[in-house]
């Protein structure tokens, strides 16, 4: 990721992590020490210690981990989404766990960050995320493909209202998913699609909110069906 | 009690339901609601009562009973005769002798003189009521019950002559019925006479008689003539068509042998009562056979009835019930060697016939009393048959009024109706017993239904141990050949103080990316060998980089791989991985490009490096050329094919998998 050469100090990337790995804790800060740009805003060990850190000022990113001692790390990264509208959360997980990933994603979060990265990678991570992208893996992206299939699907049967419409996939969104489960990367892509890396990455991101707009809506759905909300 | 002849008309109702190959479940048609099937059911009882009710006062002229003339005095006398003679066309009373006995009608007379006598009887009414003369009059009697000819004057004219063949079947169940012509009827009646010749010991009876205006009389006439002669007949012919009803059911039931017998009675009860309808004399021989036998038959075939219904065999009695018929049968017959066919004779087969139906409605009675309600009520239908007989012998010999019923012709009427109410009953309770039995049959299909779910479940679960430890067996297989070797030997290292940190951490990492593909192989990655292909290349991402090494990537898409399943995948991925590895560690390559073709047989996966290269077959003859041959033999695990194609300018290797796999 590069920075753009303003001449000036860039502003820095907070982040705030809420995680109870003290081993991974420690990777993070030190990562996020030896890096110029990001600074370490606030640590939380426990889903309650997450929440409360919410009530504090936002920060660029929020690290979050979903197997928290006292909850489950889904509830923060709502309230997060809520609470810090501008900020971008990411879901730290351990390999091979996409169904985790995919179930954060659609509660808002918009990346996610596997614990046996090496620190280079953690800091680029968090910087491709503060500004904008998003990562993705070839598995992650058939899944995301497979739930908007579903979606496209039932989507006509489903009540339509404003904020809270299922939203489809364009069909360059479709096409990059598609060139991502071929095991293409994000500037191979680019290449052959003519867009820049980062623009790819930025689609991703895209996708990833209308993830979390769609399972709204799907919830709403679910809700008004059950009865539980007034239609 | 034989089982053949159980069934439908055996207490065992339910092997009705049971021994049906099909049990159907009953699908009721649409019911009518409660006040439909009432509407319905008032509607036709209240259509057949009007109806009866308009028939009745239409044909009873009852509400003109004030213009007849009911004649209820009469004298008489009697005559010896040399024989039967034609009556002469007019006669006046006053010719006879003047030994008038006054009387009041009916009239029964009892048979005194000596046997093979030729008498006549002379009975006058004399009419002194007021008469219409502009109407047409009529006569109406009850009965005239004598065996020779009648004849009626009126005024001393002759105007009707009855039985001039002698008596006939169905004269006595004939009401008299005399029109009188216009020229009779011009003047008022005044003396009507009546002739009748007899044999001596015939008992002769002469009921009262109505005369009036035609039309007014007649109804009383049709309603006995109906009451007596219509009403059985219709049972009787009821009766009958029931009987071959039940015949048609025997042919296809034939175990069922009380179909048979039920059409045996009616067929017999049919010609028993035969005699109450036709005009054939009773001299006839043959008929009379049949009227004396059928009664007899009558009684064998009710008796098996009974025995059907409460199964005991009666061995005795039973052969016996056959073998007074035939020998009455035998007796009676009208051939020229019987025996004559005397009052005597017919008194004693008479008698006979009326032991048999009391042993049969006894011994039925005291058999099925107990046991079966259907056994009491046949037993009390013989009981009121046996009555309505006595009642008819009592008509014949005078006993009873002659303007009386022979209730006689109805007991086949109650024969038919309480075999009916037999059937009515069998029929209701086979009905609830297929409903019962349906029902229980839904409800063993039902348990059979959870019964049959749960060892489903079980056998699934059963599967399902299996393939979890079916994969535990892989994945151990894998971890031992590739991460738990790789550890040992770095555990070696390590105590050994052979090994730098660097060194170590190397290992490490490729232990976690073993690690990492064998979690990968467990993907559902549905057929799609591009996107396993995609996952390996993720993982390995990071290495190459950090080697120094161009991937160009050059993959097409490939067809669906139907046989794709984790161990398969795992293969496959541990094949490329070595194949990259092999590169990373012996080559100085710095580009290698991963390419993939479609064949109409398989499928390849190319892996072109341009490394130095290596000699194919000594590679895979040395024992550290452990990695081809593991690539080898992966390879034909999942029925494809490596190749190595080396040169100075690096080498080319090629996976060939098969579209699809044997077995």
């Amino acid at each position: 990721m590069e920075l753009p050469d303003t001449g000036a100090t860039p502003p820095f990337i907070h982040v705030a992590i809420v995680e109870d790995d003290l081993g991974f804790r420690r990777a993070l800060t030190e990562a996020i020490e030896s890096a110029q740009d990001i600074r370490l805003a606030g640590i939380a060990g426990t889903r309650a210690e997450g929440l409360r850190l919410l009530l504090s000022a936002p920060v660029d990113v929020l690290l979050v981990d979903l197997g928290l001692p006292d909850g489950s790390g889904i509830d923060v990264i709502k309230a997060a989404v809520q609470q810090w509208s501008s900020c971008s959360v990411m879901v730290a997980t351990n390999f091979g766990d996409e169904t985790h990933v995919i179930r954060s994603i659609e509660a808002g979060a918009s990346g996610y960050l596997l614990k046996d990265s090496s620190p280079a990678k953690i800091v680029d991570e968090i910087r491709s995320l503060a500004s904008g992208g998003s990562p993705i893996s070839p598995i992650i992206a058939r899944q995301v493909l497979a739930r908007f299939r579903q979606v496209g699907a039932g989507g006509a049967s489903q009540p339509v209202a404003p904020g809270e419409t299922p939203q489809l996939l364009s069909a360059r969104e479709k096409e990059v998913l598609e060139l991502i489960t071929k095991g293409f990367t994000a500037p191979e892509i680019a290449r052959l699609m003519s867009l820049s890396p980062f623009t790819v990455r930025s689609f991703v991101r895209r996708i990833y909110s209308k993830l979390n707009v769609t399972s709204k809506a799907e919830a709403i759905y679910e809700a008004r069906n059950q009865g539980i909300l007034d239609g | 009690m034989k089982p053949e002849i159980r069934g439908f008309w055996t207490g065992s109702a339910a092997r009705v339901a049971t021994t049906g190959k099909t049990v159907v479940e009953p699908k009721p048609d649409r019911p009518l609601r409660p006040f439909s099937a009432y509407a319905a059911l008032i509607f036709s009882v209240a259509l057949l009562a009007a109806l009866g009710a308009f028939l009745s006062l239409a044909v009873s002229g009852i509400q003109r009973a004030g213009e007849c003339l009911h004649l209820n005095r009469a004298s008489w006398q009697e005559m010896a005769s040399s024989g039967f003679s034609a009556p002469p066309a007019s006669l006046d009373s006053r010719s006879l002798p003047d030994a008038w006995h006054a009387a009041a009608l009916p009239l029964s007379l009892h048979a005194a003189a000596p046997a093979n006598a030729h008498r006549t009887i002379w009975v006058r009414l004399l009419v002194t009521g007021p008469q219409s003369v502009t109407e047409s009059l009529a006569l109406y009697g009850a009965r005239l019950k004598t065996d020779g000819s009648i004849a009626l004057y009126v005024n001393g004219k002759l105007v009707y002559r009855g039985q001039q063949r002698g008596q006939q079947w169905n004269s006595l169940f004939t009401p008299l019925w005399v029109p009188l012509e216009p020229s009779v009827s011009e003047a008022p009646v005044r003396e009507i006479l009546i002739r009748l010749e007899h044999s001596a010991q015939y008992p002769v009876a002469v009921s009262s008689l109505w005369l009036g205006p035609t039309d007014a009389l007649r109804g009383r006439y049709q309603t006995r003539q109906w009451l007596q002669q219509g009403l059985p007949a219709m049972l009787n012919a009821a009766f009958l068509a029931v009987g071959i009803f039940a015949l048609f059911v025997w042919f296809k039931r034939k175990h069922e042998s009380g179909y048979l017998l039920f059409f045996n009675l009616a067929v017999i009860a049919f010609a028993a009562h035969l005699h109450y309808y036709v005009d054939l004399p009773i001299a006839n021989g043959w008929f009379g056979w049949l009227v004396v036998n059928s009664l007899c038959w009558l009684l064998t075939v009710v008796h098996f009835f009974l025995r059907l219904l409460h199964r005991r065999s009666l061995r005795w009695l039973s052969r016996g019930m056959i073998a007074v018929p035939v020998l009455i049968g035998v007796a009676t017959l009208p051939l020229p060697w019987a025996l004559p066919n005397t009052q005597f004779m017919l008194a004693i087969i008479y008698a006979l016939e009326l032991m048999m139906a009391m042993v049969v409605g006894l011994v039925g009675g005291i058999c099925t009393w107990r046991s079966s309600r259907e056994g009491r009520l046949v037993v009390v239908a013989i009981a009121v048959c046996v009555l309505l007989g006595v009642s008819d012998w009592m008509m014949h010999n005078n006993v009873a009024s002659p303007e009386g019923w022979f209730l006689g012709a109805y007991t086949n009427g109650i024969t038919f109706i309480f075999f009916c109410l037999l059937m009515y009953r069998r029929y209701m309770h086979a009905l609830e017993e297929v409903e019962r039995v349906n029902a229980s049959l839904a409800e063993r299909l039902r348990l059979r239904e959870a019964e049959l779910e749960q060892s489903h479940q079980r056998l699934r679960e059963i599967e399902q141990r299996q393939l979890l430890s079916d994969e535990r067996q892989r994945l151990m297989q894998d971890m031992h050949d590739g991460l738990g070797s790789t550890l040992i030997s770095a555990i070696r290292s390590v105590e050994q103080g052979r090994m730098g940190d660097t060194e170590v951490s190397q290992i490490l990492k490729d232990c976690m990316d073993d690690l990492k593909l064998a979690i990968d192989s467990m993907e559902p990655v549905e057929a799609d060998l591009l996107l396993l292909l995609a996952t390996l290349r993720f993982r390995l991402e990071p290495r190459m980089e950090g080697a120094n090494v161009a991937l160009i990537w050059d993959v097409g898409e490939l067809p669906p791989l139907d046989w794709l399943d984790p161990s398969s995948a795992l293969n496959i991925l541990r094949i490329v991985q070595e194949s990259v590895a092999n590169i990373l560690r012996h080559t100085r390559a710095t580009v290698i490009r991963v390419a993939t073709t479609a064949e109409s047989a398989g499928v390849q996966v190319i892996i072109e490096d341009n490394g130095q290269g290596f000699d194919v077959a000594t590679a895979l003859w040395r024992s550290s050329g452990r990695g081809l041959q593991n690539q080898q033999r992966r390879a034909q695990a999942i029925d494809g094919r490596v190749d190595w194609k080396s040169g100075d300018t690096g080498t080319r290797f090629t996976l060939w998998l098969p579209l699809q796999r044997g077995n």
